[in-house]
């Protein structure tokens, strides 16, 4: 089973909506797998709200060339014909029926006759599987832990074929196992529904776990919005959950396990192996995220020799960038943050080889 | 208990439960109306359904019998084009009943309506479902006990009534006569023996009627606060 994440159709919004004294004005154009990311209070559910039109908002979104709204034209699709499978924060099951019918519930979608009254066809079969439901199928959600009621509230939004999933927060109140599970979970089940997804989050590993393109939500305001490696190490940010984060991520499968040594590695999209603590719970051949920050890097002028880092890759100075009193040297596809006697002392420059290391430990797998 | 009684019980009861099969359907959508919010014109049937319940009962079976009565608009028009009457039938006894006992029932279900999670319907909406179905498939199966308390209820006013009854459809024994009006009527003729019996049996059906609307109450209490 791929957990390559499917990759859709652009998501283009400019959405106005006033609530008391909060006011959401917020443009963007992003294609899924993509991670609205902002501290709390930034309105990202209201943005996730009035995306999915179950908070109406002024102006125009736009999915994969198909209008949902442009108020200015007088048109505004209801929810139940936008095709936005909505993944709830509470996860928000119907009480009254058992966890297979919530799941079967959004097969009827537009209100027709049943397609397929019994749980039947592919898709259900191996969404049950990718997010382990089987043994609940049977149970009402009363009895659900806040893991399970999520997974059956994704496996729920995913069985109606939407065009794009919309998750609200879903590691949100979960601890760092069982999010790091719920990241896999989300992962997984929508690389088997082969749907792309806008995740809503104030944790930044999240976002670096799920998502390609990241919008930077502030005060209901965007403030950024781009590939996630991009607009993650940007400079100029306002505070959030990414402030002091410029992070180095990297995505790529397991290539081997070396218990001996004490390290997994792990073969990189763009290129290199990258060594990190052995971790059996990695299957050799699935996709990790790895991510490491700016300051967990070092950065040498000759070639370390009798270093412990395991990992080091030897780049050409691309930029030099000073922001809040820190030098930001980007070489190679990676950002190192240093002091600026530092950076000073190494004699750095656009165009001088250096080689940046980074100790396995310092690297976080978001996703894996 | 004598033939006559048991006549008089089983009227009574059939015209509360005719009563409450004619607004049950009206009464819960007109309370799915009411609990949506931002429509013109909200506070004004508001106002208008609750009307019943603050009159005094004989003020709305006036207007009852000005209405259905053989020269109103309604039933003037009834017996014209279809030879019915309404007036002083058994069919204004469960139209009197039925309009007095309506505003019980839609407040008890709007309330029961009110109290599911909005988040719950907006998530059925992104599955698909308009309005209309996701208050079939979702609103008012989670609102049922309320919404059958409500009904209960409708059905226990309708078993007492006498005021709107009395003007409409008159108390004739054997024909419209019910618990209520019969109790009113022993009383006059000074068979007060009679009348205390029939109040004790009146009793009796209100206290278990309203016994069973406690037990849904309370099983919904509990459904909460699991």
């Amino acid at each position: 089973m791929s957990a390559t994440p499917a990759s859709g159709e652009a998501l283009s919004f400019d959405l106005r909506l006033a609530a008391g004294a909060f006011e959401l004005r917020a443009a963007a154009a992003v294609e899924g797998p993509a991670a609205v990311l902002g501290p709390s209070g930034a309105g990202k559910t209201t943005l996730l709200h009035a995306i999915a039109g179950l908070r109406r908002a002024e102006g125009t979104l736009t999915l994969g060339g198909a209008v949902l709204q442009d108020t200015g034209r007088g048109i505004y699709l209801p929810p139940e014909r936008r095709r936005l499978g909505l993944v709830p924060q509470a996860g928000l099951l119907f009480p009254h029926l058992s966890v297979r019918r919530n799941l079967l519930f959004g097969r009827r979608r537009g209100g027709g006759r049943p397609e397929l009254p019994e749980p039947a066809g592919d898709d259900f079969a191996a969404l049950v599987e990718a997010l382990e439901l089987a043994p609940l199928l049977d149970r009402y959600p009363r009895g659900l832990s806040g893991g399970e009621a999520r997974r059956v509230a994704l496996g729920r939004a995913l069985l109606s074929r939407p065009r794009l999933l919309l998750l609200d927060e879903p590691t949100e109140g979960l601890d760092a196992e069982r999010s790091r599970r719920a990241l896999a979970h989300v992962a997984r089940a929508a690389a088997v529904a082969a749907t792309p997804f806008l995740v809503v989050t104030h944790e930044l590993d999240e976002a670096l776990a799920l998502a390609r393109e990241v919008v930077l939500l502030e005060e209901g305001r965007v403030v950024a919005a781009g590939p996630a490696g991009e607009v993650l190490t940007r400079r100029g940010l306002p505070r959030g959950p990414h402030a002091g984060r410029h992070a180095n991520v990297a995505r790529g499968v397991v290539a081997r396990h070396d218990p001996e040594s004490g390290v997994t590695a792990v073969e990189l999209e763009r290129g290199g192996t990258v060594l990190v603590p052995h971790d059996a719970a990695l299957a050799a051949g699935a996709p990790v995220v790895l991510a490491v920050d700016a300051e967990e890097v070092i950065v040498s002028v000759a070639e370390p020799a009798g270093l412990s880092a395991r990992n080091v890759v030897a780049a050409a100075v691309d930029a030099l960038e000073e922001e809040a009193g820190s030098i930001y040297v980007r070489a190679g596809g990676w950002v190192a943050r240093l002091t600026p006697a530092a950076a000073r002392e190494l004699g750095l420059a656009p165009g001088r080889r250096v080689w940046m290391a980074v100790k396995s430990h310092s690297w976080r797998v978001v996703l894996g | 208990m004598d033939a006559g009684l048991w006549r008089l019980v089983l009227f009574t009861v059939e015209v509360a439960a005719a009563s409450t099969a004619l607004v049950l359907v009206p009464g819960v959508l007109v309370a799915w109306a009411l609990s949506r919010r931002g429509w013109p014109g909200r506070s004004l049937v508001e106002a208008a359904v609750t009307v019943p319940l603050v009159v005094p009962p004989t003020a709305v079976g006036l207007a009852l019998l000005l209405l259905l009565g053989p020269a109103g608009p309604v039933g003037g028009w009834l017996r014209r084009t279809l030879g019915w009457e309404i007036a002083f039938t058994p069919a204004a006894v469960v139209l009197a009943c039925a309009v007095v006992s309506f505003p019980l029932l839609v407040r008890q279900a709007r309330a029961a309506l009110e109290e599911v999670d909005p988040g719950l319907l907006g998530v059925a909406r992104t599955l698909g479902r308009g309005p209309f179905a996701t208050f079939v498939e979702v609103h008012a199966p989670l609102a049922w006990r309320g919404i059958l308390a409500g009904a209960v209820l409708a059905f226990a006013r309708a078993l007492g009534e006498f005021g709107a009854t009395v003007l409409v459809a008159g108390n004739i024994p054997g024909r419209t006569q019910t618990l209520a009006t019969a109790i009113f009527q022993r009383v006059q003729v000074g068979r007060e023996r009679e009348a205390l019996l029939l109040a004790g049996v009146s009793a009796a059906i209100a206290f278990a009627t309203l016994l069973a609307v406690e037990r849904l109450t309370r099983g919904r209490e509990r459904e909460l606060a699991r």
